[in-house]
C-alpha cells in the first residue's frame, strides 16, 4: 500500500494521541504511528521535529533528556495537562469531522 | 500569559542558543542512528543502512534551522548579532564614530538639558498636596481682565465667607520686605522677604511646618506670630529646636516664632523667609472697606470642581460685592487661574522656545551625521553588495545599517546624558534669577526615558534615509567597481546636498533668533532709563521706632497714629547735609526704595473730576514713589511742567503729587493735568492735587511701554499705609550722586551723625540696572550657544561635502587642468557647487526666520522680529563662514597634479 503524507493538523493530533500512552522520544513516536497505521501513514522527520518544537512552545507537551531501553541518551516528550485537554478536544472534533465526511461520501456513493 | 511565556522562552534562548542547537543535533543523531539500526535489522549492510537513513531523513540542517526558529531567540538573537556586528563596524572607523557620536551627543545633551527644565518646571506638579486643586483668584478691572491685581480685604472676606465651590480660600500678601533681628534687642538685623498669610492659607496649601505649627485662633490676635523658613532657621537660629516660642524683632514689632517650614516651601516668591499671620475680619463681621489692593486670594477647589465653574461662581460674587462695596469694587471683577499656570506662565514661553531651538540643533546634527553616513556608505557598497549576493535580502541589510546608526545614537545619548547633567548643573549655578522652583530642577526617570527615546528616534531617522539609498546598491556595478573609484552617484549627491541645505537654513533661523535677542540686549543697554544712573550710589539704613518715636499711648493695634515723628526726618536731613559735604558728592536724596532696585509699589487710582471711569482706560495703577524734592535733582529726572515737591509741602494741608508724562498722556490726553486732583485707593489718603509733571523713568527696564508713575512727598504719606500695626523699624534708602564712589567716606559721614547707624546694601544704581537685564542676558546667552553650535555643525557639513566633492572630481579636474584650465576656472568650478547650496540654504533659512521669529517677539526690545539689520548681519556672517568652508576644499582642487590625478585610474 502506498504511504500517505500527513497534513500538519493531523500530525499534531496523532503525536498528541501517541504521547497519551506515556513519554516517548521522537523516533519512537514516528515508528509507532507508522506501525499502528500498518505502514500507511508515514511521518516525515522534517515535519515531526518542528511539530514537536512548536507544540512544546505552545505548552502542549514538555520534554526532558532521559535514557532509552538500551541506555542511549534521548529526548523524551510527554503530554502536559493542557496538551491532554487539547488532545481530547482535537480527537472529538476529528472524529466528528471524519464521521461527517464518511457519511457524505457514503450518501453520495449511494446516489441519493 | 502565552505571550509572556513566549517572551520568556525567547529571552532564555538568547543565552542558551548554543545549547539548543547542540541538543537538536543530538536528537537528530539519535534518530538517524535508530533509523539506520532498523534498516540494518531489515537486512541492509551497515553502510547501506546509514545511507538509506540519511536519504530518508532529508536535510538535518533544515530541521535545525526550523528548530532554532521555533525554539531559539528568533529576531532577538538576530538583533544581538547585528548589534555585535555594528560595534565591530563602528570600531573599525574610529574617526567617523568619534565625530558622529560627539556631534550627536552635543545635540542630545542640549535637548536633555532643556527637557529637564520643561519636565521639572512645566510638567511636574507643584509640591503642595493635590496642587491641581489650587487656584489664584485675581482682582481684575472688568474691561481689562488681563491686568491681574491682588484684591481688597473686603473682597477677600466676601469670597471666603460665601464660596461654595472652594474648600477654603486664604489670602496672602506676597511681596513684603522686613528687617528681622535675631532677638528683641535688635542685634544682627537682616533684611528679608516676608509674606502675610491669613489663617485659611494653612488649610489651602495643606503644608504643615516641619517643626512647631502654624499660628491659630488660640494666638492673641493683637500680637505678631511668624513661621520661618528652613534656611532662616539654619542661618539665624543654628537649626536649634529652641526657636519655637522665641521672640524676635521685626520692623513691625516683637513677633513670636511658632514654627519652621520644611526646606523648599514657598508660595509665588521663592525668596520669602518669614510668614506672618495676617488677621482679617472674622466670618460674620462687616466687610472691611479698605481700598488697598494687597491681598492675593488663593483657594483650594473642592474635588471635581472645574476652573470654569469656579470662575462663574466668582463672577456672581463679584457683582454681589460691587453692590455691597461700590466705592472700592465698582468696575472690578475676579479671574480664577490655576496656581500651576501662575507658576509656569512666565517661563513657559522661553522654555518652549528653547525646546524648539535645541530641536533645530538636533536636526542639524542629524543632517551632519547622515551626510557622513552617505559618504561612508559609498565605501561600504562593496561589502553590502557582497552580502546581498550571498543571500541577504534588502530588509536585512537595512536593518543592519539602522542597527548601526541606532547604536551610534545610543552611545551619543549616553554621552549626551553626561553632558546634560553637567550642563544642568551649570544652568542652575548661573541660571536666571527669576526661574521659579530652581531647587526642584533635576533629571529623573522621565528625562532618562526622553533621552533614550530621542536617541533611538534620532538613530532611526538619520539612519534609515541613507540606508535605503545605500542598500539599493546595484550589485554588478558595485562589485565591478574598483574600490578607489567609488563615487557618490547623482542621487546620493543630491541627498547629501539637501542635508546641507537643511542645515544651513535651520542654522540661519537660530542665528537670526539669537541675533535679534542680542540686538535687543544692546539696545536695552543703550536705552535711556529716564535719568542718569551713572554715578549714583545707594545704601540703606534702618531706623528704630524706639529711638524716633516719642508719642504716648503707642498701642500697637489699630487707631490712627503717627508712625514716626519729626525726629526721624531731622535725623535723615542731618545725615543728608553731612553727606553733601563729603568731597566729590554732588547731591543726596533720601528715598524708600533704590532707583531701579526692587519692585515699586503699585497703587490704583481714579481721576477725581471723572469718577466714572472711561472704559478705554489702559492702566489702573501707577508706580508709587514717596520722595523729597531733591530726588529729581539727584537722579536728574527732568521736570516737564509745574513744580517739583517742595519742603513747604510738609507744612501744607494740601496733599500734592507729581505725575510722570506717561500718566499725563494717558489720563489727561486733552487737558492740562496741573491743578487737577486724583484719588488713590489708599486708606486715609486724601485726593491729591497734581503740581508737576516729571519725565518718564523706566523703572523696569524690560518694560517696553512707559508706566504711569507718581511721586508723593514723604511728609504727606497716609498715616498708616495698610498695616494695623505700626512699623517698629523704618528703612530709608540714601541715594548719593558722586563722581567717585568713596564708600568709606560716606560711611564715616553717616557715623559722625549717628555712630550706631547700620549701613547696608551698598550698591550702585548701575548694578541694580544690570541685575534687571540678567534674565534676558541669560536667555540670550543660551540661545546664542545653540546658534553657535548649529553654525559650527553647519560649517563642518559644508566643509565635508565640498572636500568630498573635490576628492571625487579629482579626475575631472586633472583632465581640465591638463587641457589648460586656469586655476581661476578650477576654483570657480568647485565653488559654484558649494555656493549654490549655501544660497539655497540661506534663502530658505531667511524665509523660515521671517515666519518663525515672531515667537520671540516678547523678548525683543525696540526692534521688530524681522529687524533688517539683524537679518543682514546674520546673512553676511553665515555667507562668509560658508565661503571659507567652501574655499578651503576648493583650494585643494588647485593643487591637484593632473599627472597624479590621471594616473590613479
Amino acid at each position: 500500500m502506498k504511504e500517505i503524507d500527513l497534513l500538519q493538523g493531523t500530525l499534531d493530533l496523532l503525536v498528541l494521541k501517541t504521547l497519551g500512552g506515556g513519554p516517548m522520544h521522537g523516533y519512537r513516536i514516528a515508528s509507532k504511528i507508522q506501525r499502528l497505521s500498518a505502514d500507511v501513514l508515514r511521518v516525515e522527520e522534517g515535519s515531526l521535529y518542528p511539530a514537536l518544537y512548536r507544540m512544546e512552545q505552545k505548552g502542549l507537551i514538555e520534554s526532558e533528556w532521559g535514557l532509552t531501553d538500551n541506555a542511549r541518551r534521548a529526548r523524551f516528550y510527554k503530554l502536559t495537562r493542557k496538551g491532554r485537554r487539547e488532545m481530547q478536544k482535537e480527537t472529538e472534533s476529528w472524529l466528528r469531522l471524519s464521521t461527517a465526511v464518511a457519511r457524505v461520501l457514503k450518501a453520495l456513493e449511494q446516489g441519493t | 500569559m502565552n505571550v509572556l511565556r513566549l517572551a520568556w522562552l525567547r529571552l532564555k534562548a538568547i543565552f542558551t542558543g548554543h545549547r539548543i542547537e547542540r541538543e537538536i543535533d543530538e536528537e537528530m543523531r539519535l534518530h538517524l542512528d535508530l533509523l539506520a539500526e532498523e534498516y540494518e535489522q531489515n537486512g541492509m549492510t551497515r553502510k547501506e543502512a546509514d545511507f538509506a537513513a540519511r536519504r530518508r531523513f532529508g536535510s538535518a540542517l533544515l530541521i535545525r534551522e526550523r528548530g532554532r526558529e521555533v525554539r531559539g531567540g528568533g529576531i532577538l538573537v538576530d538583533l544581538i548579532r547585528d548589534v555585535g556586528y555594528g560595534f565591530r563596524i563602528l570600531r573599525r572607523n574610529p574617526w567617523f564614530t568619534a565625530v558622529a557620536v560627539l556631534t550627536l551627543a552635543i545635540a542630545i545633551g542640549a535637548n536633555t538639558v532643556i527637557f529637564s527644565l520643561v519636565n521639572s518646571l512645566l510638567l511636574r506638579a507643584l509640591s503642595y498636596p493635590d496642587s491641581d486643586r489650587l487656584a489664584v483668584i485675581w482682582s481684575v478691572p472688568a474691561n481689562h481682565p488681563e491686568q491681574k491685581f491682588p484684591g481688597t480685604s473686603g473682597a477677600y472676606v466676601l469670597l471666603r465667607d460665601n464660596t461654595r465651590l472652594f474648600e477654603a480660600i486664604g489670602a496672602a500678601r506676597l511681596y513684603e520686605a522686613f528687617t528681622v533681628a535675631e532677638n528683641t534687642d535688635g542685634a544682627n538685623w537682616e533684611r528679608v522677604q516676608a509674606q502675610w498669610f491669613t489663617q485659611e492659607m494653612t488649610a489651602v496649601l495643606a503644608v504643615q511646618p516641619m517643626l512647631g505649627r502654624w499660628p491659630n485662633d488660640g494666638d492673641d490676635t493683637n500680637s505678631l506670630f511668624i513661621v520661618v523658613s528652613h534656611g532662616l532657621w539654619q542661618r539665624k537660629f543654628a537649626g536649634s529646636p529652641d526657636v519655637l516660642g522665641k521672640k524676635v524683632l521685626l520692623d513691625l514689632g516683637v513677633a513670636t516664632v511658632t514654627g519652621v517650614m520644611p526646606p523648599g516651601f514657598e508660595l509665588m516668591n521663592p525668596d520669602a523667609e518669614i510668614w506672618i499671620r495676617q488677621v482679617v475680619t472674622a466670618p460674620g463681621g462687616p466687610l472691611p472697606r479698605s481700598p488697598n489692593r494687597i491681598f492675593t486670594a488663593i483657594g483650594r477647589l473642592k474635588r471635581g470642581v472645574t476652573l470654569e465653574q469656579a470662575q462663574s461662581e466668582m463672577n456672581a460674587l463679584a457683582s454681589q460685592l460691587s453692590q455691597q462695596l461700590p466705592e472700592v469694587q465698582r468696575g472690578w471683577g475676579f479671574k480664577v487661574e490655576s496656581l500651576q499656570s501662575v507658576y509656569v506662565g512666565r517661563i513657559r514661553k522661553p522654555l518652549l522656545i528653547f525646546q524648539g531651538a535645541v530641536f533645530f540643533v538636533l536636526v542639524i546634527a542629524c543632517a551632519n551625521v547622515a551626510g557622513l553616513l552617505v559618504a561612508q556608505g559609498v565605501g561600504r557598497r562593496r561589502e553590502l553588495a557582497i552580502r546581498s549576493a550571498i543571500g541577504s535580502n534588502r530588509w536585512r541589510i537595512i536593518r543592519q545599517l539602522v542597527v548601526e546608526t541606532v547604536l551610534l545614537a545610543l552611545i551619543a545619548g549616553l554621552l549626551g546624558l553626561m553632558f546634560a547633567s553637567a550642563g544642568l548643573g551649570a544652568f542652575i549655578w548661573f541660571g536666571p534669577a527669576d526661574f521659579p522652583r530652581l531647587n526642584e530642577i533635576g533629571m529623573d526617570l522621565h528625562v532618562f526615558i526622553f533621552t533614550l527615546l530621542i536617541s533611538v528616534v534620532t538613530g532611526l531617522v538619520f539612519g534609515a534615509l541613507p540606508s535605503m539609498q545605500v542598500s539599493r546598491a546595484d550589485l554588478t556595478g558595485a562589485l565591478r567597481e574598483t574600490s578607489r573609484s567609488s563615487t557618490l552617484g547623482p542621487q546620493r549627491q543630491r541627498l547629501r546636498s539637501s542635508f546641507v541645505v537643511l542645515q544651513i537654513s535651520l542654522a540661519v533661523v537660530l542665528l537670526i533668533g539669537s541675533g535679534l535677542m542680542l540686538r535687543s540686549l544692546l539696545l536695552l543697554n543703550m536705552a535711556q532709563v529716564g535719568f542718569m544712573p551713572h554715578g549714583l550710589v545707594t545704601f540703606q539704613i534702618p531706623f528704630s521706632r524706639s529711638v524716633y518715636y516719642q508719642g504716648a499711648g503707642n498701642t500697637p493695634a489699630g487707631g490712627l497714629m503717627v508712625e514716626f515723628d519729626g525726629k526721624l526726618n531731622q535725623m535723615t536731613e542731618r545725615m543728608r547735609d553731612r553727606l553733601k559735604s563729603v568731597p566729590a558728592v554732588a547731591s543726596v536724596t533720601v528715598a524708600i526704595t533704590p532707583p531701579l532696585g526692587g519692585m515699586p509699589r503699585r497703587v490704583t487710582f481714579t481721576r477725581e473730576d471723572t469718577p466714572t471711569e472711561p472704559a478705554e482706560r489702559e492702566a489702573w495703577a501707577a508706580e508709587w514713589y514717596p520722595v523729597t524734592g531733591d530726588y529729581f535733582e539727584t537722579l536728574r529726572i527732568p521736570l516737564m511742567r509745574g513744580r517739583s515737591i517742595s519742603p513747604d509741602d510738609a507744612f501744607s494741608r494740601r496733599p500734592v503729587v507729581v505725575i510722570n508724562s506717561a500718566l499725563a498722556r494717558q489720563f489727561f490726553p486733552n487737558d492740562d493735568p496741573i491743578g487737577r486732583r486724583i484719588r488713590f485707593d489708599l486708606l486715609d489718603d486724601q485726593p491729591r492735587e497734581i503740581v508737576g509733571v516729571a519725565g518718564d523713568v523706566r523703572q523696569n527696564r524690560y518694560e517696553l511701554s512707559l508706566q504711569p508713575q507718581v511721586y508723593v512727598p514723604q511728609d504727606q504719606l497716609p498715616r498708616r499705609m495698610d498695616l494695623n500695626i505700626a512699623r517698629q523699624v523704618l528703612v530709608k534708602t540714601f541715594v548719593v550722586r558722586t563722581s567717585a564712589p568713596p564708600i568709606d567716606a560716606l560711611r564715616a559721614a553717616v557715623r559722625e551723625i549717628d555712630p550706631t547707624a547700620a549701613i547696608s546694601t551698598v550698591r550702585t544704581v548701575e548694578e541694580y540696572a544690570g541685575a534687571q537685564l540678567q534674565d534676558l542676558r541669560q536667555y540670550t546667552a543660551l540661545l546664542s550657544i545653540f546658534a553657535t553650535i548649529s553654525a559650527l555643525l553647519c560649517v563642518i557639513g559644508i566643509f565635508g561635502i565640498m572636500a568630498h566633492a573635490v576628492m571625487q572630481r579629482g579626475n575631472e579636474i586633472g583632465i581640465r587642468v591638463a587641457l589648460g584650465a586656469s586655476p581661476g576656472n578650477v576654483l570657480r568650478l568647485v565653488l559654484r557647487q558649494g555656493l549654490l547650496l549655501v544660497s539655497v540654504g540661506l534663502g530658505l533659512g531667511l524665509a523660515g526666520a521671517v515666519a518663525i521669529t515672531r515667537v520671540i517677539r516678547t523678548f525683543l526690545w525696540g526692534i521688530t522680529p524681522t529687524d533688517p539689520v539683524t537679518f543682514m548681519i546674520v546673512t553676511a556672517a553665515l555667507a562668509v563662514l560658508a565661503l571659507v568652508a567652501c574655499y578651503l576644499p576648493a583650494r585643494r582642487a588647485l593643487r591637484i597634479d593632473p599627472i597624479i590625478a590621471l594616473r590613479i585610474d
